[in-house]
């Protein structure tokens, strides 16, 4: 296993930057998480350290060694592609023995025999050795494209997006046979996707791509609790963060936001209010997320009032967005939740867990308690 | 109880007779297909057998006779053992086989290059290849000929090789582009991955898939090499003879001996019509230009 850097990489096809001066570093035995929306860069940025696509700036180091000049088949990288890239004239056996029996990675037919039953069971395909890729569903493909990955023990596995074409059931089995994978063999993996809950769940880090350029670097927590702009705060989370603009106005010594044009004002919390002070801000954008929203259908003086938009049941979970002057908020409530539409609703917003973010240029200011939270432990990684 | 059995014994009845009817049709429609390629086949093989009769004929018996008369084996012994009939097959099936050799050799590549890599000109280049196939051969053969009297490729086998190449090679190439297009960039970059080298793919991937397509350009190359007539009618003479020049020495200036031509065609054909019966399969498959994915 290996650690692999990205130094400055710079790649455009034809006019358009597909990379843009891109700078990270997966440690040794990490797996970190490549996540953003779709022509973000995330392939180009795989097939870069695989070698198969050359930027026109940068370095590519594996183990502090510069790779940039050598080939993708000496690189000993292992990669899954979106399109799963088998081969489609020979069986599921030999596609995943293919590896394993290049002259340069050559093998014994009886360690390939042990390994290919061994990645198949895993990938529970082992029933279908003797088909031929077109004789399979895609997602079974898809997990034939994996076994061929996993089957060898190169310097790290690249994944393109490995679960994306798997049923919802087999995605979460799948899921959590890689997090074991990662922990019982030490493997540097970098993977791509665009679920955020894959990313959180699997991540060791995360790097947030948008338009060709890292948007933030860091853990699946600093992502969710600490975003460093409001695109990377609506990635993450379902339903997505309600962002609205307020306003600061100063309430009998307090710090307090002004929002939706309405009376009643969202307290700031201390150390927050600090911060806001101290950078001459008057006008913020508040991030919240669904859960940290409560709501009554019954008059609560001092709360916002709106009206139900639409209320979403989900199974485990309720979502309801409301109309608040002119501005849609979705919460998550209970799931006995019944809501007529356009009737109205009371909301009170935990501020304790508000986001705030610079009204002109989307970054992140502040969030009270910011440390506390990001070092939560990851057991208590809470999905929405 | 009663009411309902009644119910689904008719519903049963209307069911059988649906069924009936549907059998009914079905044989109808596999009649009338059957009937149809019959007169297809009849139509389309008929010539052939008339041509086997008419090989069978003497010259006296040519056009009075129709299926009835006296079978002789003079022609046959007039082509195959008293000309050099031979040695022009052989000389054909080595112009127009080298000329299928050359163009598989160097085609393929040109294949792929004009699939895979972005170049200046790459849609002008293909279309180039393809205009050979256009200009009529008559247009182009006298400036050929001079040209080879010069250099003295006339009446050589690299020389009416190479100008094969004008009939063969754009089929291939364009042929086998199109199978390339359809092998996904990334299966062959999973292939470098796996620690092939480039050449590697492309035999233990890239050839496998593209072989039903390679194969049926190939045999259609090789048809249309083996029935030239206008360049080896000019560019060759004594020492090169293709069996489509000879074949017509059976026409005299005084009678045609309609007995020796079928001879000379019957055995000008047979190639074609063994490669085709060995080769149906990827025929088939290879002319459906990559719609049927293996």
């Amino acid at each position: 296993m290996a650690s692999i850097a990205l130094e400055n990489i710079t790649k455009a096809f034809g006019k358009i930057n597909a990379l843009d001066d891109v700078s990270l570093e997966v440690k040794d035995n990490e797996f970190f998480v490549l996540f953003g929306p779709a022509g973000a860069g995330k392939t180009t940025l795989l097939k870069t350290i695989a070698g198969v696509e050359f930027p026109q700036k940068g370095l590519v180091k594996i183990d502090g060694e510069i790779v940039n000049h050598k080939e993708p088949m000496h690189r000993n990288i292992s990669m899954v592609f979106e399109s799963y890239a088998l081969y489609p004239h020979m069986t599921v056996y030999d596609n995943i023995a293919s590896p394993m029996r290049s002259k340069l990675y050559k093998k014994d037919e009886a360690h390939i025999r042990r390994q290919v039953e061994r990645v198949t069971k895993m990938m529970q395909i082992d029933h279908l050795w003797e088909r031929r890729p077109s004789q399979l569903s895609n997602g079974q493909r898809q997990r034939v494209a994996i076994g061929r990955c996993l089957v060898r023990e190169p310097n790290a596995f690249l994944m393109d997006e490995p679960l994306a074409h798997l049923d919802a059931k087999l995605r979460h089995h799948m899921r959590g046979e890689l997090k074991e994978m990662q922990s019982s063999f030490d493997t540097t993996t970098i993977y791509v996707t665009h679920d955020y809950m894959e990313a959180m769940s699997l991540a060791d880090r995360i790097a947030v791509l948008n338009l060709g350029k890292i948007e933030q670097l860091g853990t699946p927590m600093e992502m969710y609790y600490t975003p460093n702009n409001e695109f990377v705060a609506r990635l993450f989370g379902e339903p997505e963060i309600n962002i609205f603009d307020g306003e600061l106005t100063e309430r009998s010594g307090e710090l307090a936001v002004r929002a939706f044009g309405q009376a009643a004002l969202l307290p700031v919390a201390p150390d927050a209010a600090k911060v806001l002070r101290g950078g001459e801000h008057r006008k913020v954008r508040v991030g919240i997320r669904g859960n940290d929203i409560s709501f009554s259908f019954d008059e609560v003086p001092g709360w916002l009032r709106g009206s139900v938009y639409v209320n979403e049941p989900i199974g485990n979970k309720v979502i309801l967005v409301a109309d608040v002057g002119g501005v849609r908020l979705s919460l998550v409530v209970p799931n006995d939740t019944r809501a007529k539409i356009d009737q109205p609703v009371f909301l009170s917003l935990n501020m304790q867990h508000a986001i705030f973010f610079c009204a002109e240029k989307g970054t992140y200011i502040v969030r009270s308690n910011a440390a506390q939270h990001v070092s939560d432990a990851p057991g208590t990684k809470e999905e929405g | 109880m009663s009411a309902p059995t009644g119910n689904t014994y008719s519903n049963t009845e209307t069911l059988v007779d649906t069924q009936k009817n549907k059998r009914a049709v079905t044989a109808l429609q596999t009649f009338g297909r059957s009937l149809g390629l019959g007169l297809y086949s009849l139509f389309a093989l008929f010539p052939l057998f008339w041509m086997v009769l008419i090989s069978f004929k003497s010259d006296r018996e040519m056009f009075n006779t129709l299926f009835i008369f006296t079978p002789t084996l003079e022609n046959y012994e007039a082509v195959l053992l008293r000309t050099d009939y031979f040695m022009a097959f052989f000389q054909n099936l080595i112009v127009s086989g080298g000329a299928v050799l050359v163009t598989v050799v160097a085609g393929v590549p040109v294949a792929y290059a004009l699939a895979r890599y972005n170049f200046k000109h790459k849609e002008g280049v293909a279309f180039q290849i393809l205009s050979f196939r256009f200009a009529p051969e008559i247009m182009v053969v006298v400036p050929i000929f001079l040209i080879f009297q010069n250099i003295g490729l006339l009446d050589t086998y690299l020389g009416l090789i190479w100008v094969y190449q004008l009939i063969t090679m754009p089929l291939v190439i364009w042929v086998v582009r199109g199978y390339f297009e359809d092998i996904s960039v990334e299966v062959e970059q999973a292939a470098q991955l796996d620690g092939y080298r480039w050449f590697e793919v492309f035999i233990k991937i890239l050839i496998p898939l593209i072989k039903p397509g390679l194969v049926a350009a190939c045999l259609l190359a090789f048809i249309f090499a083996w029935n030239s007539f206008t360049f080896p009618l000019v560019l060759t003479g004594f020492q090169v003879q293709t069996i489509t020049v000879t074949s017509m020495r059976y026409i005299a200036s005084d009678t045609v001996r309609f007995g020796q031509v079928a001879v000379a065609a019957l055995v000008a054909i047979t190639p074609q019509l063994i490669a085709c019966l060995f080769i149906q399969k990827h025929l088939v498959r290879g002319l459906s230009f990559g719609a049927v994915k293996g």
